[in-house]
């Protein structure tokens, strides 16, 4: 077990926080982490490195510690059969092929017991995020403690096997949260929603200079003088880039413009790879589209691209929650989306950017907005002002502090009564 | 509540928690509100306004903005969204103005307006936690500052979802009312339910109070030494260039 340090460069996360979001909701934050003074919170997830959780943890556990609410994180160890379950039980909960044998059943909890063993799990508000120590709950509660469950995935399409074992440890827990309410199953134990959040300080979403924002896209050989129409997602047909290409199609003989799609490597996604593949074919020798396989850390890149980009496209198909959507109105673009998932929470239809439901409909958009700066600026402007006040970490450490508060004041309640 | 009493200011936080309940067009979405709880219905057309209080306009309440971003229905959204603005009394003048617009549609095109595959609506209930800001008001001229100065929550949850709960005056309005300020008291309600967007409510009572104490702080300032009002008026100037807004970038 590995008690994960964060943090050590002395900058105040407060400080830095209060500069972008505003220093009434610092206010508010600090006064609902006073009414938790003298609790300490523990938090456990899988690992300390990769990944959007241990992003997310890297800040949260130091804003807390700063706001005055003692908070530690463990990372839980296993096997590489653990690790094996684990991956098995992530992709069934993503609707993806997968089943549990009794064996494997065993050996989950048992390495579940192993650190529930071993753990300090150091506060009387435990947060647990994610399956692989879901079990901890049954295994290691004691008297007076809370114990929340955050569930980072999509679960929409869970295969009700694995869900089934999944919720039946949910439900020895005080609560549970979730990203988005179609992610919610059903569950005995009370379920709470938010959203997850964008790090304004981070690589991906701090301001960048108009010299960085070149230097940093040199490379790439777009054009200078060309609006950029941008789709940044990984290379998936729900994320329809096909359908993208199709609707720039369409927005070119009317406005000119030049279409990046940028995606993540698809190295070790062979279904990625041949979307890729596809998109390539789509794309044939036009010069007017640019495709950028990014690899996984050209995190400033796109903040980059996003920068320089005049509309930012989200055509999904089907999406969970979709956070580039938030980078994207962070940065004030403006941005074309589909009505699908999370997106609707974020674009505010004709306030925070434009919602479609077709190809027609999504190059009728990039025209419109290709052709009016004055409406780009105000999407933009209502978009990162809409973000600031709801996508931003600090609205997410508020969401935790509130829902403990929340517990610890339900269980006074029902003691007193 | 007596006069001599401060006022304690509260922050509010709002927990959405899903109910299972959900509208795949405005049919469904008629039958579901029918049966909707109240802490639904204040989470979807009441709360709302927190989430955007820097907004240059009150943004669309969650329904609205379903039916008019996902379902794309313009018209049926803005008159919800009309209705919804000024139904802000009760749960059930509310419930019954969405009803209203909802019935306006024949049913037939009620069930034909509906969301593609994956974005139904979802209804939520709210759980309220509010918690002490650390200000208590002693005077009632210090209302106005501090309903500024704080979170747009303290705003909302003092000036909006208590009377919400109530059914009549907000608690902070009684306290108003009863150390005589009626007048700011009713700046202060009328604000609160004009439609605007918190920060633009907020700034509106700011600027009546302030004309309110002219005369006032003209007779002060006649008292004051001259390099005193000299400082003052560059201060002024000063916050005035520090408001005036500067040329956003476009990409």
């Amino acid at each position: 077990m590995t008690l994960v340090q964060t943090r050590t460069d002395g900058a105040s996360l407060v400080d830095g926080y209060r500069a972008v979001a505003g220093d009434a909701p610092m206010r508010a934050l600090e006064a609902l982490a006073r009414s938790l003074r003298g609790h300490r919170i523990a938090m456990v997830n899988s690992t300390a490195t990769g990944g959007g959780v241990a992003e997310i943890l890297h800040r949260l556990v130091p804003l807390l510690n700063e706001l005055g609410v003692p908070t530690t994180w463990e990372v839980m160890s296993g096997d590489a059969r653990f690790h094996g379950i684990t991956k098995t039980i992530h992709n069934a909960l993503h609707g993806g092929p997968g089943t549990l044998s009794d064996a494997d059943i065993e050996h989950f909890l048992a390495t579940n017991r192993r650190a529930a063993a071993e753990l300090a799990l150091d506060g009387d508000l435990v947060l647990i995020h994610d399956p692989q120590p879901a079990a901890l709950a049954e295994l290691r509660r004691t008297r007076g403690q809370c114990w929340l469950w955050r569930c980072h995935i999509d679960l929409s399409r869970a295969a009700p096997d694995v869900l089934d074992f999944v919720v039946a440890r949910v439900n020895q827990y005080d609560a549970a949260v979730f990203s988005h309410e179609t992610f919610v199953p059903p569950l005995a134990t009370p379920g709470f929603l938010a959203p997850p959040s964008i790090d304004p300080l981070s690589d991906k979403n701090r301001e960048l200079t108009e010299a960085e924002v070149d230097d940093l896209l040199d490379p790439y050989g777009l054009p200078a003088e060309t609006p950029l129409v941008t789709q940044v997602s990984r290379f998936d047909r729900l994320k329809d880039p096909l359908g993208v290409i199709e609707a720039f199609t369409l927005a070119r003989r009317r406005e000119k413009a030049h279409l990046v799609l940028a995606g993540g490597s698809a190295d070790d996604d062979p279904e990625g790879a041949a979307v890729l593949a596809e998109v390539r074919t789509r794309a044939g020798a036009r010069d007017d589209i640019t495709i950028l396989d990014l690899p996984p850390d050209a995190h400033l890149v796109i903040n980059a691209l996003q920068r320089r980009s005049a509309v930012v496209v989200q055509k999904s198909l089907r999406e969970g929650f979709a956070l580039t959507v938030s980078e994207a109105l962070w940065k004030r673009r403006a941005v074309v989306a589909s009505a699908v998932g999370g997106i609707p929470l974020q674009i505010l239809h004709e306030r925070t950017g434009l919602l479609v439901r077709s190809v027609e409909g999504c190059a009728l958009q990039i025209v419109r907005l290709l052709r009016d700066a004055g409406l780009r600026r105000r999407l933009g402007r209502e978009g990162r002002e809409h973000v600031r006040d709801n996508f931003l970490h600090p609205r997410e450490a508020r969401d935790y502090l509130a829902i403990f508060a929340h517990l610890l004041a339900r269980a006074s309640t029902s003691r007193a009564g | 509540m007596s006069a001599r009493q401060g006022f304690e200011l509260r922050h509010v936080v709002h927990l959405a928690r899903p109910l299972g309940r959900r509208a795949g067009d405005l049919e469904q979405l008629r039958a579901e509100l029918l049966a909707a709880p109240i802490d639904a219905l204040f989470h979807h057309a009441v709360q709302y306004q927190l989430r955007d209080p820097g907004a240059e306009q009150l943004c669309p309440d969650d329904l609205s903005a379903w039916i008019g971003g996902v379902v794309q229905d313009a018209e049926t959204a803005e008159r919800l969204s009309f209705v919804v603005q000024g139904a802000q009394a009760s749960p059930e003048t509310l419930r019954a103005g969405m009803l209203e617009v909802l019935e306006a549609v024949p049913a037939k095109r009620r069930a034909e307006r509906d969301a593609p595959e994956g974005s139904a609506f979802q209804f939520h209930g709210s759980v309220t936690l509010s918690f002490p800001t650390g200000t208590v008001l002693g005077e009632a001229h210090e209302v106005v500052d501090a309903l500024l100065e704080a979170d747009a929550s303290v705003w909302f949850f003092h000036l909006v979802e208590e009377p919400w709960n109530t059914g009549g005056r907000a608690p902070l309005i009684e306290w108003l009312a009863a150390r005589r300020e009626e007048r700011l008291a009713g700046w202060l309600a009328e604000a609160a339910a004009s439609g605007l967007p918190i920060d633009k409510a907020r700034a509106r009572v700011l600027q009546r109070w302030r004309r309110s104490h002219i005369g006032r702080r003209l007779a002060e300032a006649a008292l004051t030494p001259g390099a005193e009002r000299r400082e003052a008026g560059r201060q002024a100037i000063a916050n005035l260039v520090r408001r005036t807004p500067r040329p956003e970038r476009d990409s």
